[in-house]
């Protein structure tokens, strides 16, 4: 078969000269590191100069001639964090409420998504259109009124009452439909055809093929709220309810910001986020690549 | 299959199915229209009637008709915050997709370090923005900056600069918020990169295309549905920027930098005007509404569908 | 479901996506209702069981202050078991978006602390209630806190808060450089042309590239304790007369000020253009600048940079010598009860005795709010009573203005920096600004 297969080949087939093709690719490889490294050097300055900063003695921070690598390293504003602020407990009520936020948003988001994306019925640009609204206000002007709905509700300082208002939200929604509208189609008509429903369709069919979108939104959800200070600073009372960004709030004085503890708290709120990060950008970029083919 | 002979199974079609599909559509809804109805919808149409209203949250509201909207159509700080932002909008939006559509061609082939890049761009969108502000400012502080350090060095100084330059605070700004949100595009980008088929290039390769007849004829239309999608949420966003601006510059130098959600927020929490603040939010919802049905029609025809 | 088995399918309710979804939407709900129902009875503080009052006290202490607060507060829990003051800080920004909505939805704080400045804004709104009644009570011994501080705190006839904090600005001046420059390092300028002959000594461009690599002062015009003002008080100008009836931003003498104050800068590049006060704070530290005059909070932070400084009482200008007082006030919630309002003042005494001011001056570096301490008393802390002497001559910025941050941050900061960055005169944009102002405290009367 192979043998057929070969000798019938074309003859136009670009023959690619083995030995004059090496040091081009090289070259190609060098200059696409190259670039990268640069690229990576431009992104990742501010974030290189936090993370030496939570390393210097307070006194070395701010100096002239200013200097990027510290001279006396130290780990004394990691372990202040600690006793300055209930780091422990700020990070459990962060991860409580952004992973629980994250968790319910793709379940609901994605449900939406698909019935916008793929059922058929009347009302559906309605829908739609009301989804893409409220991309556009932004959320000082109904932030009043939210925190007034809330309170009426009893709602003020509770766990739900923090959480459900961000269960769902437009952006994901949208995010999610765009997505769902992008996939083949073939694999639902069949299984519509053989008398499935829409529940199992979406739960079988739709949420394994959008895993890399339900991760990369995911991921998006869990680093908006993980990073948010004024939602939960406003419905909190009780400061054992409150998350990590106001935990950092605390280090900015009116007139003096203590940079070292700062820093050395944000490099340390910062690692699930990164992990996170990390994980699924191996995972989805291999997830995605199977389902245009089919 | 009850008997041998294939059949053509019809489509679903009429009347039953459909009924079907829309109640199924609407049970899959309702639990997000229930929560986007009570806690958003509701907030909105709250903030809706307040524009039409003295409301200073303290106290009670009393109605004044169309008198906010009559006074942003002559308010100077209106036009100013409207030029401002539609400048920010107008840089930010085709330079953040532009930049994150090269970060995701360059970050798709195959070479090492490749994750690394990946990593580099994304990580600035997981960082705190008040946090990355003060880095910023650090390194470009005019006097004791690392960056202007540096540049001095090489024979480039500048007396002023930075936030505290009227001319250059606002592509300051621009220049932190681009940076900070590329890496969320670029991902999207790569998603869709992936997913268009390797033979497509291929292809090409055998009719002898080069790069960039590869990129305008496979890539490019391929990538439309994350072009649009990008591109809207883009606009979208920019259209809104506030974050940055409020730790940078806080709107200065005198009003220099004052989008239209720092004016919303000027008014609303300093000036104690919410009604009015409400007006100009509504004011701003239009003017998203208005650019966004011109990106949607644009892209429309150049959807990808399978 | 992909067999291929096609078994009739019955319509309605009894499909199984129907009830999935039914299913899944009744558990929601009912978690949401039961949730809901926890959260009906919460109180703001419980009330008075047995007497024991708990009240609410919200403020912006944040960053190197905040230890001194917290301590003072759980001595006051520790020492008596009557009231419970629970605390909750937040940067001023957060602080103030979160005022707002609370009170509006009558969940706001017993107690607040905020700069003495805003109290008319709260005050003219029904917010706060007046504090006449803690003044008027022998018992708090008002009469030795820091009279300024008080005044500042007056609104229409009444006193709406009591001091929490309160400090004068001072020059601090860097000997080491002051010796470089050829100048006396233990002798800071005393009058205006003094000011002006040390900061040009002190201002140095070696490389001759128009940029100084040193400047004899550190000037901050936005986003910043009040600073310029002084320049004006200096020459018998202002930015709005004292007792908040009259803007003086056009007035000659304030005209004048900035005129020569703002050649100075923009042409002699005595201090940079466009900075905000934690920037000029970064300057002074960084030996980039000479001379800053600003609160007590730095001082930890330019010993620890190894400067060599020296506090004094800003240069008088021909007005004769003046600097700014500044204050933060607690203050009472109109609508907290009676019993929860006098939970609030037992805690304020306890705050003003002499003994926590001693250790409130000692932690946080801000000199006492009391006249009536020794400097024996503080002799850890030595430049806290520096900065409380010049209590005499201090004036309150934009005092008795109802709209402090509409003047302040539309009005009168645009004006200022519009000149110094060159987009117009003194003499053209300060009448402006000021017959706005002027519109501005005539709507308040």
């Amino acid at each position: 078969m192979t043998i057929l297969a070969t000798s019938t080949a074309p003859a136009e087939t670009v023959e690619r000269p083995a030995a004059e093709e090496r040091p081009s690719r090289r070259r190609q490889t060098v200059l696409l590191v190259a670039l990268t490294l640069a690229i990576s050097a431009v992104m990742l300055l501010p974030l290189v100069w936090m993370l030496l900063t939570s390393v210097k003695p307070e006194a070395d921070i701010v100096t002239f001639p200013p200097r990027l690598f510290p001279r006396h390293v130290t780990l004394q504003n990691y372990i202040d964090v600690w006793h300055r602020i209930p780091f422990a407990r700020l990070y459990l009520n962060t991860i409580v409420f952004a992973g629980t936020v994250t968790i319910l948003s793709l379940i609901l988001d994605s449900m939406s998504a698909y019935a916008l994306a793929r059922l058929h019925f009347r009302g559906r640009g309605v829908v739609l259109a009301l989804v893409l609204v409220m991309l556009m206000l932004p959320f000082q002007v109904t932030l009043i009124p939210l925190y007034d709905l809330l309170n009426s509700l009893g709602w003020t300082d509770t766990l739900h009452g923090l959480i459900v208002p961000r269960a769902t939200n437009a952006f994901g929604i949208f995010f999610l439909r765009q997505f769902f509208l992008s996939l083949p189609q073939d694999l639902e008509e069949a299984a519509r055809m053989d008398g499935a429903g829409e529940f199992r369709i979406y739960r079988q069919i739709m949420l394994p093929l959008a895993v890399p979108a339900l991760l990369t939104l995911g991921l998006f959800h869990f680093m908006y709220n993980w990073n948010d200070l004024l939602w939960p600073l406003i419905i909190n009372q009780d400061q054992a309810h409150q998350t990590l960004p106001s935990g950092l709030a605390l280090f900015m004085g009116q007139h003096v910001v203590e940079y070292g503890v700062l820093m050395a708290a944000s490099v340390m709120s910062l690692v699930p986020v990164v992990l996170f990060f990390l994980l699924i950008q191996r995972r989805f970029v291999e997830g995605v690549a199977t389902t245009g083919i089919k | 299959m009850s008997t041998g002979i294939p059949v053509a199974r019809p489509r679903y079609r009429g009347g039953v199915a459909k009924r079907r599909q829309a109640r199924a559509a609407w049970l899959f809804l309702a639990p997000s229209l229930v929560i986007l109805g009570v806690f958003i919808v509701y907030p909105m149409t709250q903030a809706l009637y307040l524009s039409f209203t003295d409301y200073d949250v303290l106290n009670p509201a009393t109605w004044t008709g169309l008198a906010n909207y009559r006074e942003l159509l002559g308010d100077e700080a209106f036009r100013n915050a409207l030029v401002n932002t539609l400048y920010y909008a107008a840089v930010a939006t085709p330079v953040s997709v532009a930049l994150a559509l090269g970060c995701a061609l360059l970050l798709n082939r195959r070479f090492p370090l490749r994750g690394l890049g990946r990593t580099a761009v994304f990580l600035p969108v997981v960082v705190g923005l008040a946090i990355v502000a003060i880095a910023w400012g650090f390194l470009l502080d005019p006097d004791i900056g690392l960056l202007s350090y540096w540049l001095g060095k090489i024979g480039l100084t500048a007396n002023s600069g930075w936030v505290r330059d009227p001319t250059l605070a606002m592509p300051a700004v621009i220049i932190v918020g681009v940076w900070k949100n590329i890496g969320f595009y670029m991902v999207i980008y790569l998603a869709g990169l992936q997913s268009i088929p390797r033979d497509l290039y291929e292809a090409a390769e055998v009719d002898g295309a080069s790069p960039w007849q590869r990129f305008r004829n496979v890539t490019w239309p391929l990538l439309a549905n994350q072009t649009m999608l990008v591109t809207i949420l883009c606009a979208i966003a920019t259209l809104q920027a506030f974050d940055q601006i409020f730790v940078m510059t806080h709107g200065g130098p005198f009003f220099r930098t004052e989008t239209l959600v720092m004016l919303i927020y000027r008014q609303g929490f300093s000036e104690f005007r919410f009604g009015y603040a409400a007006a100009i939010s509504w004011a701003l919802v239009l003017l998203i509404l208005v650019l966004s049905i011109f990106q949607f029609a644009y892209f429309r025809k150049r959807a990808v569908r399978y | 479901m992909m067999n291929g088995n096609p078994s009739p399918r019955r319509r309605g309710a009894g499909s199984p996506t129907a009830r999935r979804l039914i299913g899944v939407a009744l558990a929601a709900a009912l978690s949401l209702t039961g949730c809901a129902g926890q959260g009906q009875k919460k109180d703001e503080g419980s009330s008075t069981s047995g007497g024991k009052v708990t009240i609410s006290f919200w403020n912006g202490f944040t960053g190197p202050d905040r230890p001194a607060v917290e301590g003072l507060v759980k001595k006051f829990n520790a020492s008596q078991n009557k009231v419970t003051v629970t605390m909750e800080i937040s940067p001023w920004d957060v602080f103030f978006q979160k005022l707002l909505p609370s009170i509006g939805a009558g969940k706001g704080p017993d107690l607040m602390g905020m700069d003495a400045a805003q109290l008319p804004q709260y005050a003219s709104r029904g917010v706060l209630r007046p504090m006449d009644e803690y003044y008027s009570d022998a018992a708090n011994e008002s009469d030795k806190l820091v009279k300024p501080a008080v005044d500042a705190t007056a609104w229409q006839g009444k006193h709406y808060g009591v001091p929490m904090n309160f400090t004068t600005l001072l020059l601090y001046w860097n000997k080491g450089m002051f010796k470089d420059a050829g100048l006396d390092p233990d002798t800071p300028p005393k009058t205006w042309a003094e000011f002006q002959t040390a900061a040009k000594k002190l201002t140095k461009d070696t490389n001759g590239d128009g940029k100084p690599e040193q400047y004899g002062l550190a000037l901050a015009d936005h986003e910043t304790i009040a600073m310029w003002p002084i320049l004006f008080w200096g020459n018998g100008g202002g930015v709005v007369s004292d007792d908040g009836k009259k803007a003086m931003l056009g007035d000659p003498k304030t005209i004048e000020a900035m005129q020569q104050w703002g050649d100075l800068v923009r042409n002699q590049h005595i201090s940079p253009v466009g900075l905000g006060g934690a920037d000029a704070d970064k300057l002074f530290q960084t030996k980039k600048a000479a001379m800053e005059i600003v609160g007590p909070w730095m001082t930890t932070g330019f010993k620890d940079a190894g400067i060599d400084f020296g506090l004094a009482a800003p240069p008088a200008g021909p007005a004769g010598p003046v600097t700014l007082g500044t204050s933060v006030a607690f203050a009472v919630n109109a609508k907290t009860t009676d019993a929860k309002a006098k939970a609030a003042q037992e805690f304020i005494k306890f705050w003003n005795t002499k003994d926590s001011q001693k250790e409130w001056a000692l932690g946080s570096g801000f000199p006492p709010n009391r006249t009536d301490l020794a400097a024996g008393d503080l002799t850890e802390n030595p430049y806290v009573v520096a900065f409380g002497e010049p209590a005499g001559t201090a004036k309150f910025y934009l005092a008795n203005v109802k709209d402090f941050t509409k003047v302040n941050d539309t009005l009168y900061t645009p004006a200022l920096q519009k000149v110094l960055n060159g987009k117009g005169t003194a003499q053209d944009l300060f009448p402006q600004a000021s017959a706005q102002i002027q519109q501005l405290l005539d709507s308040q009367q």
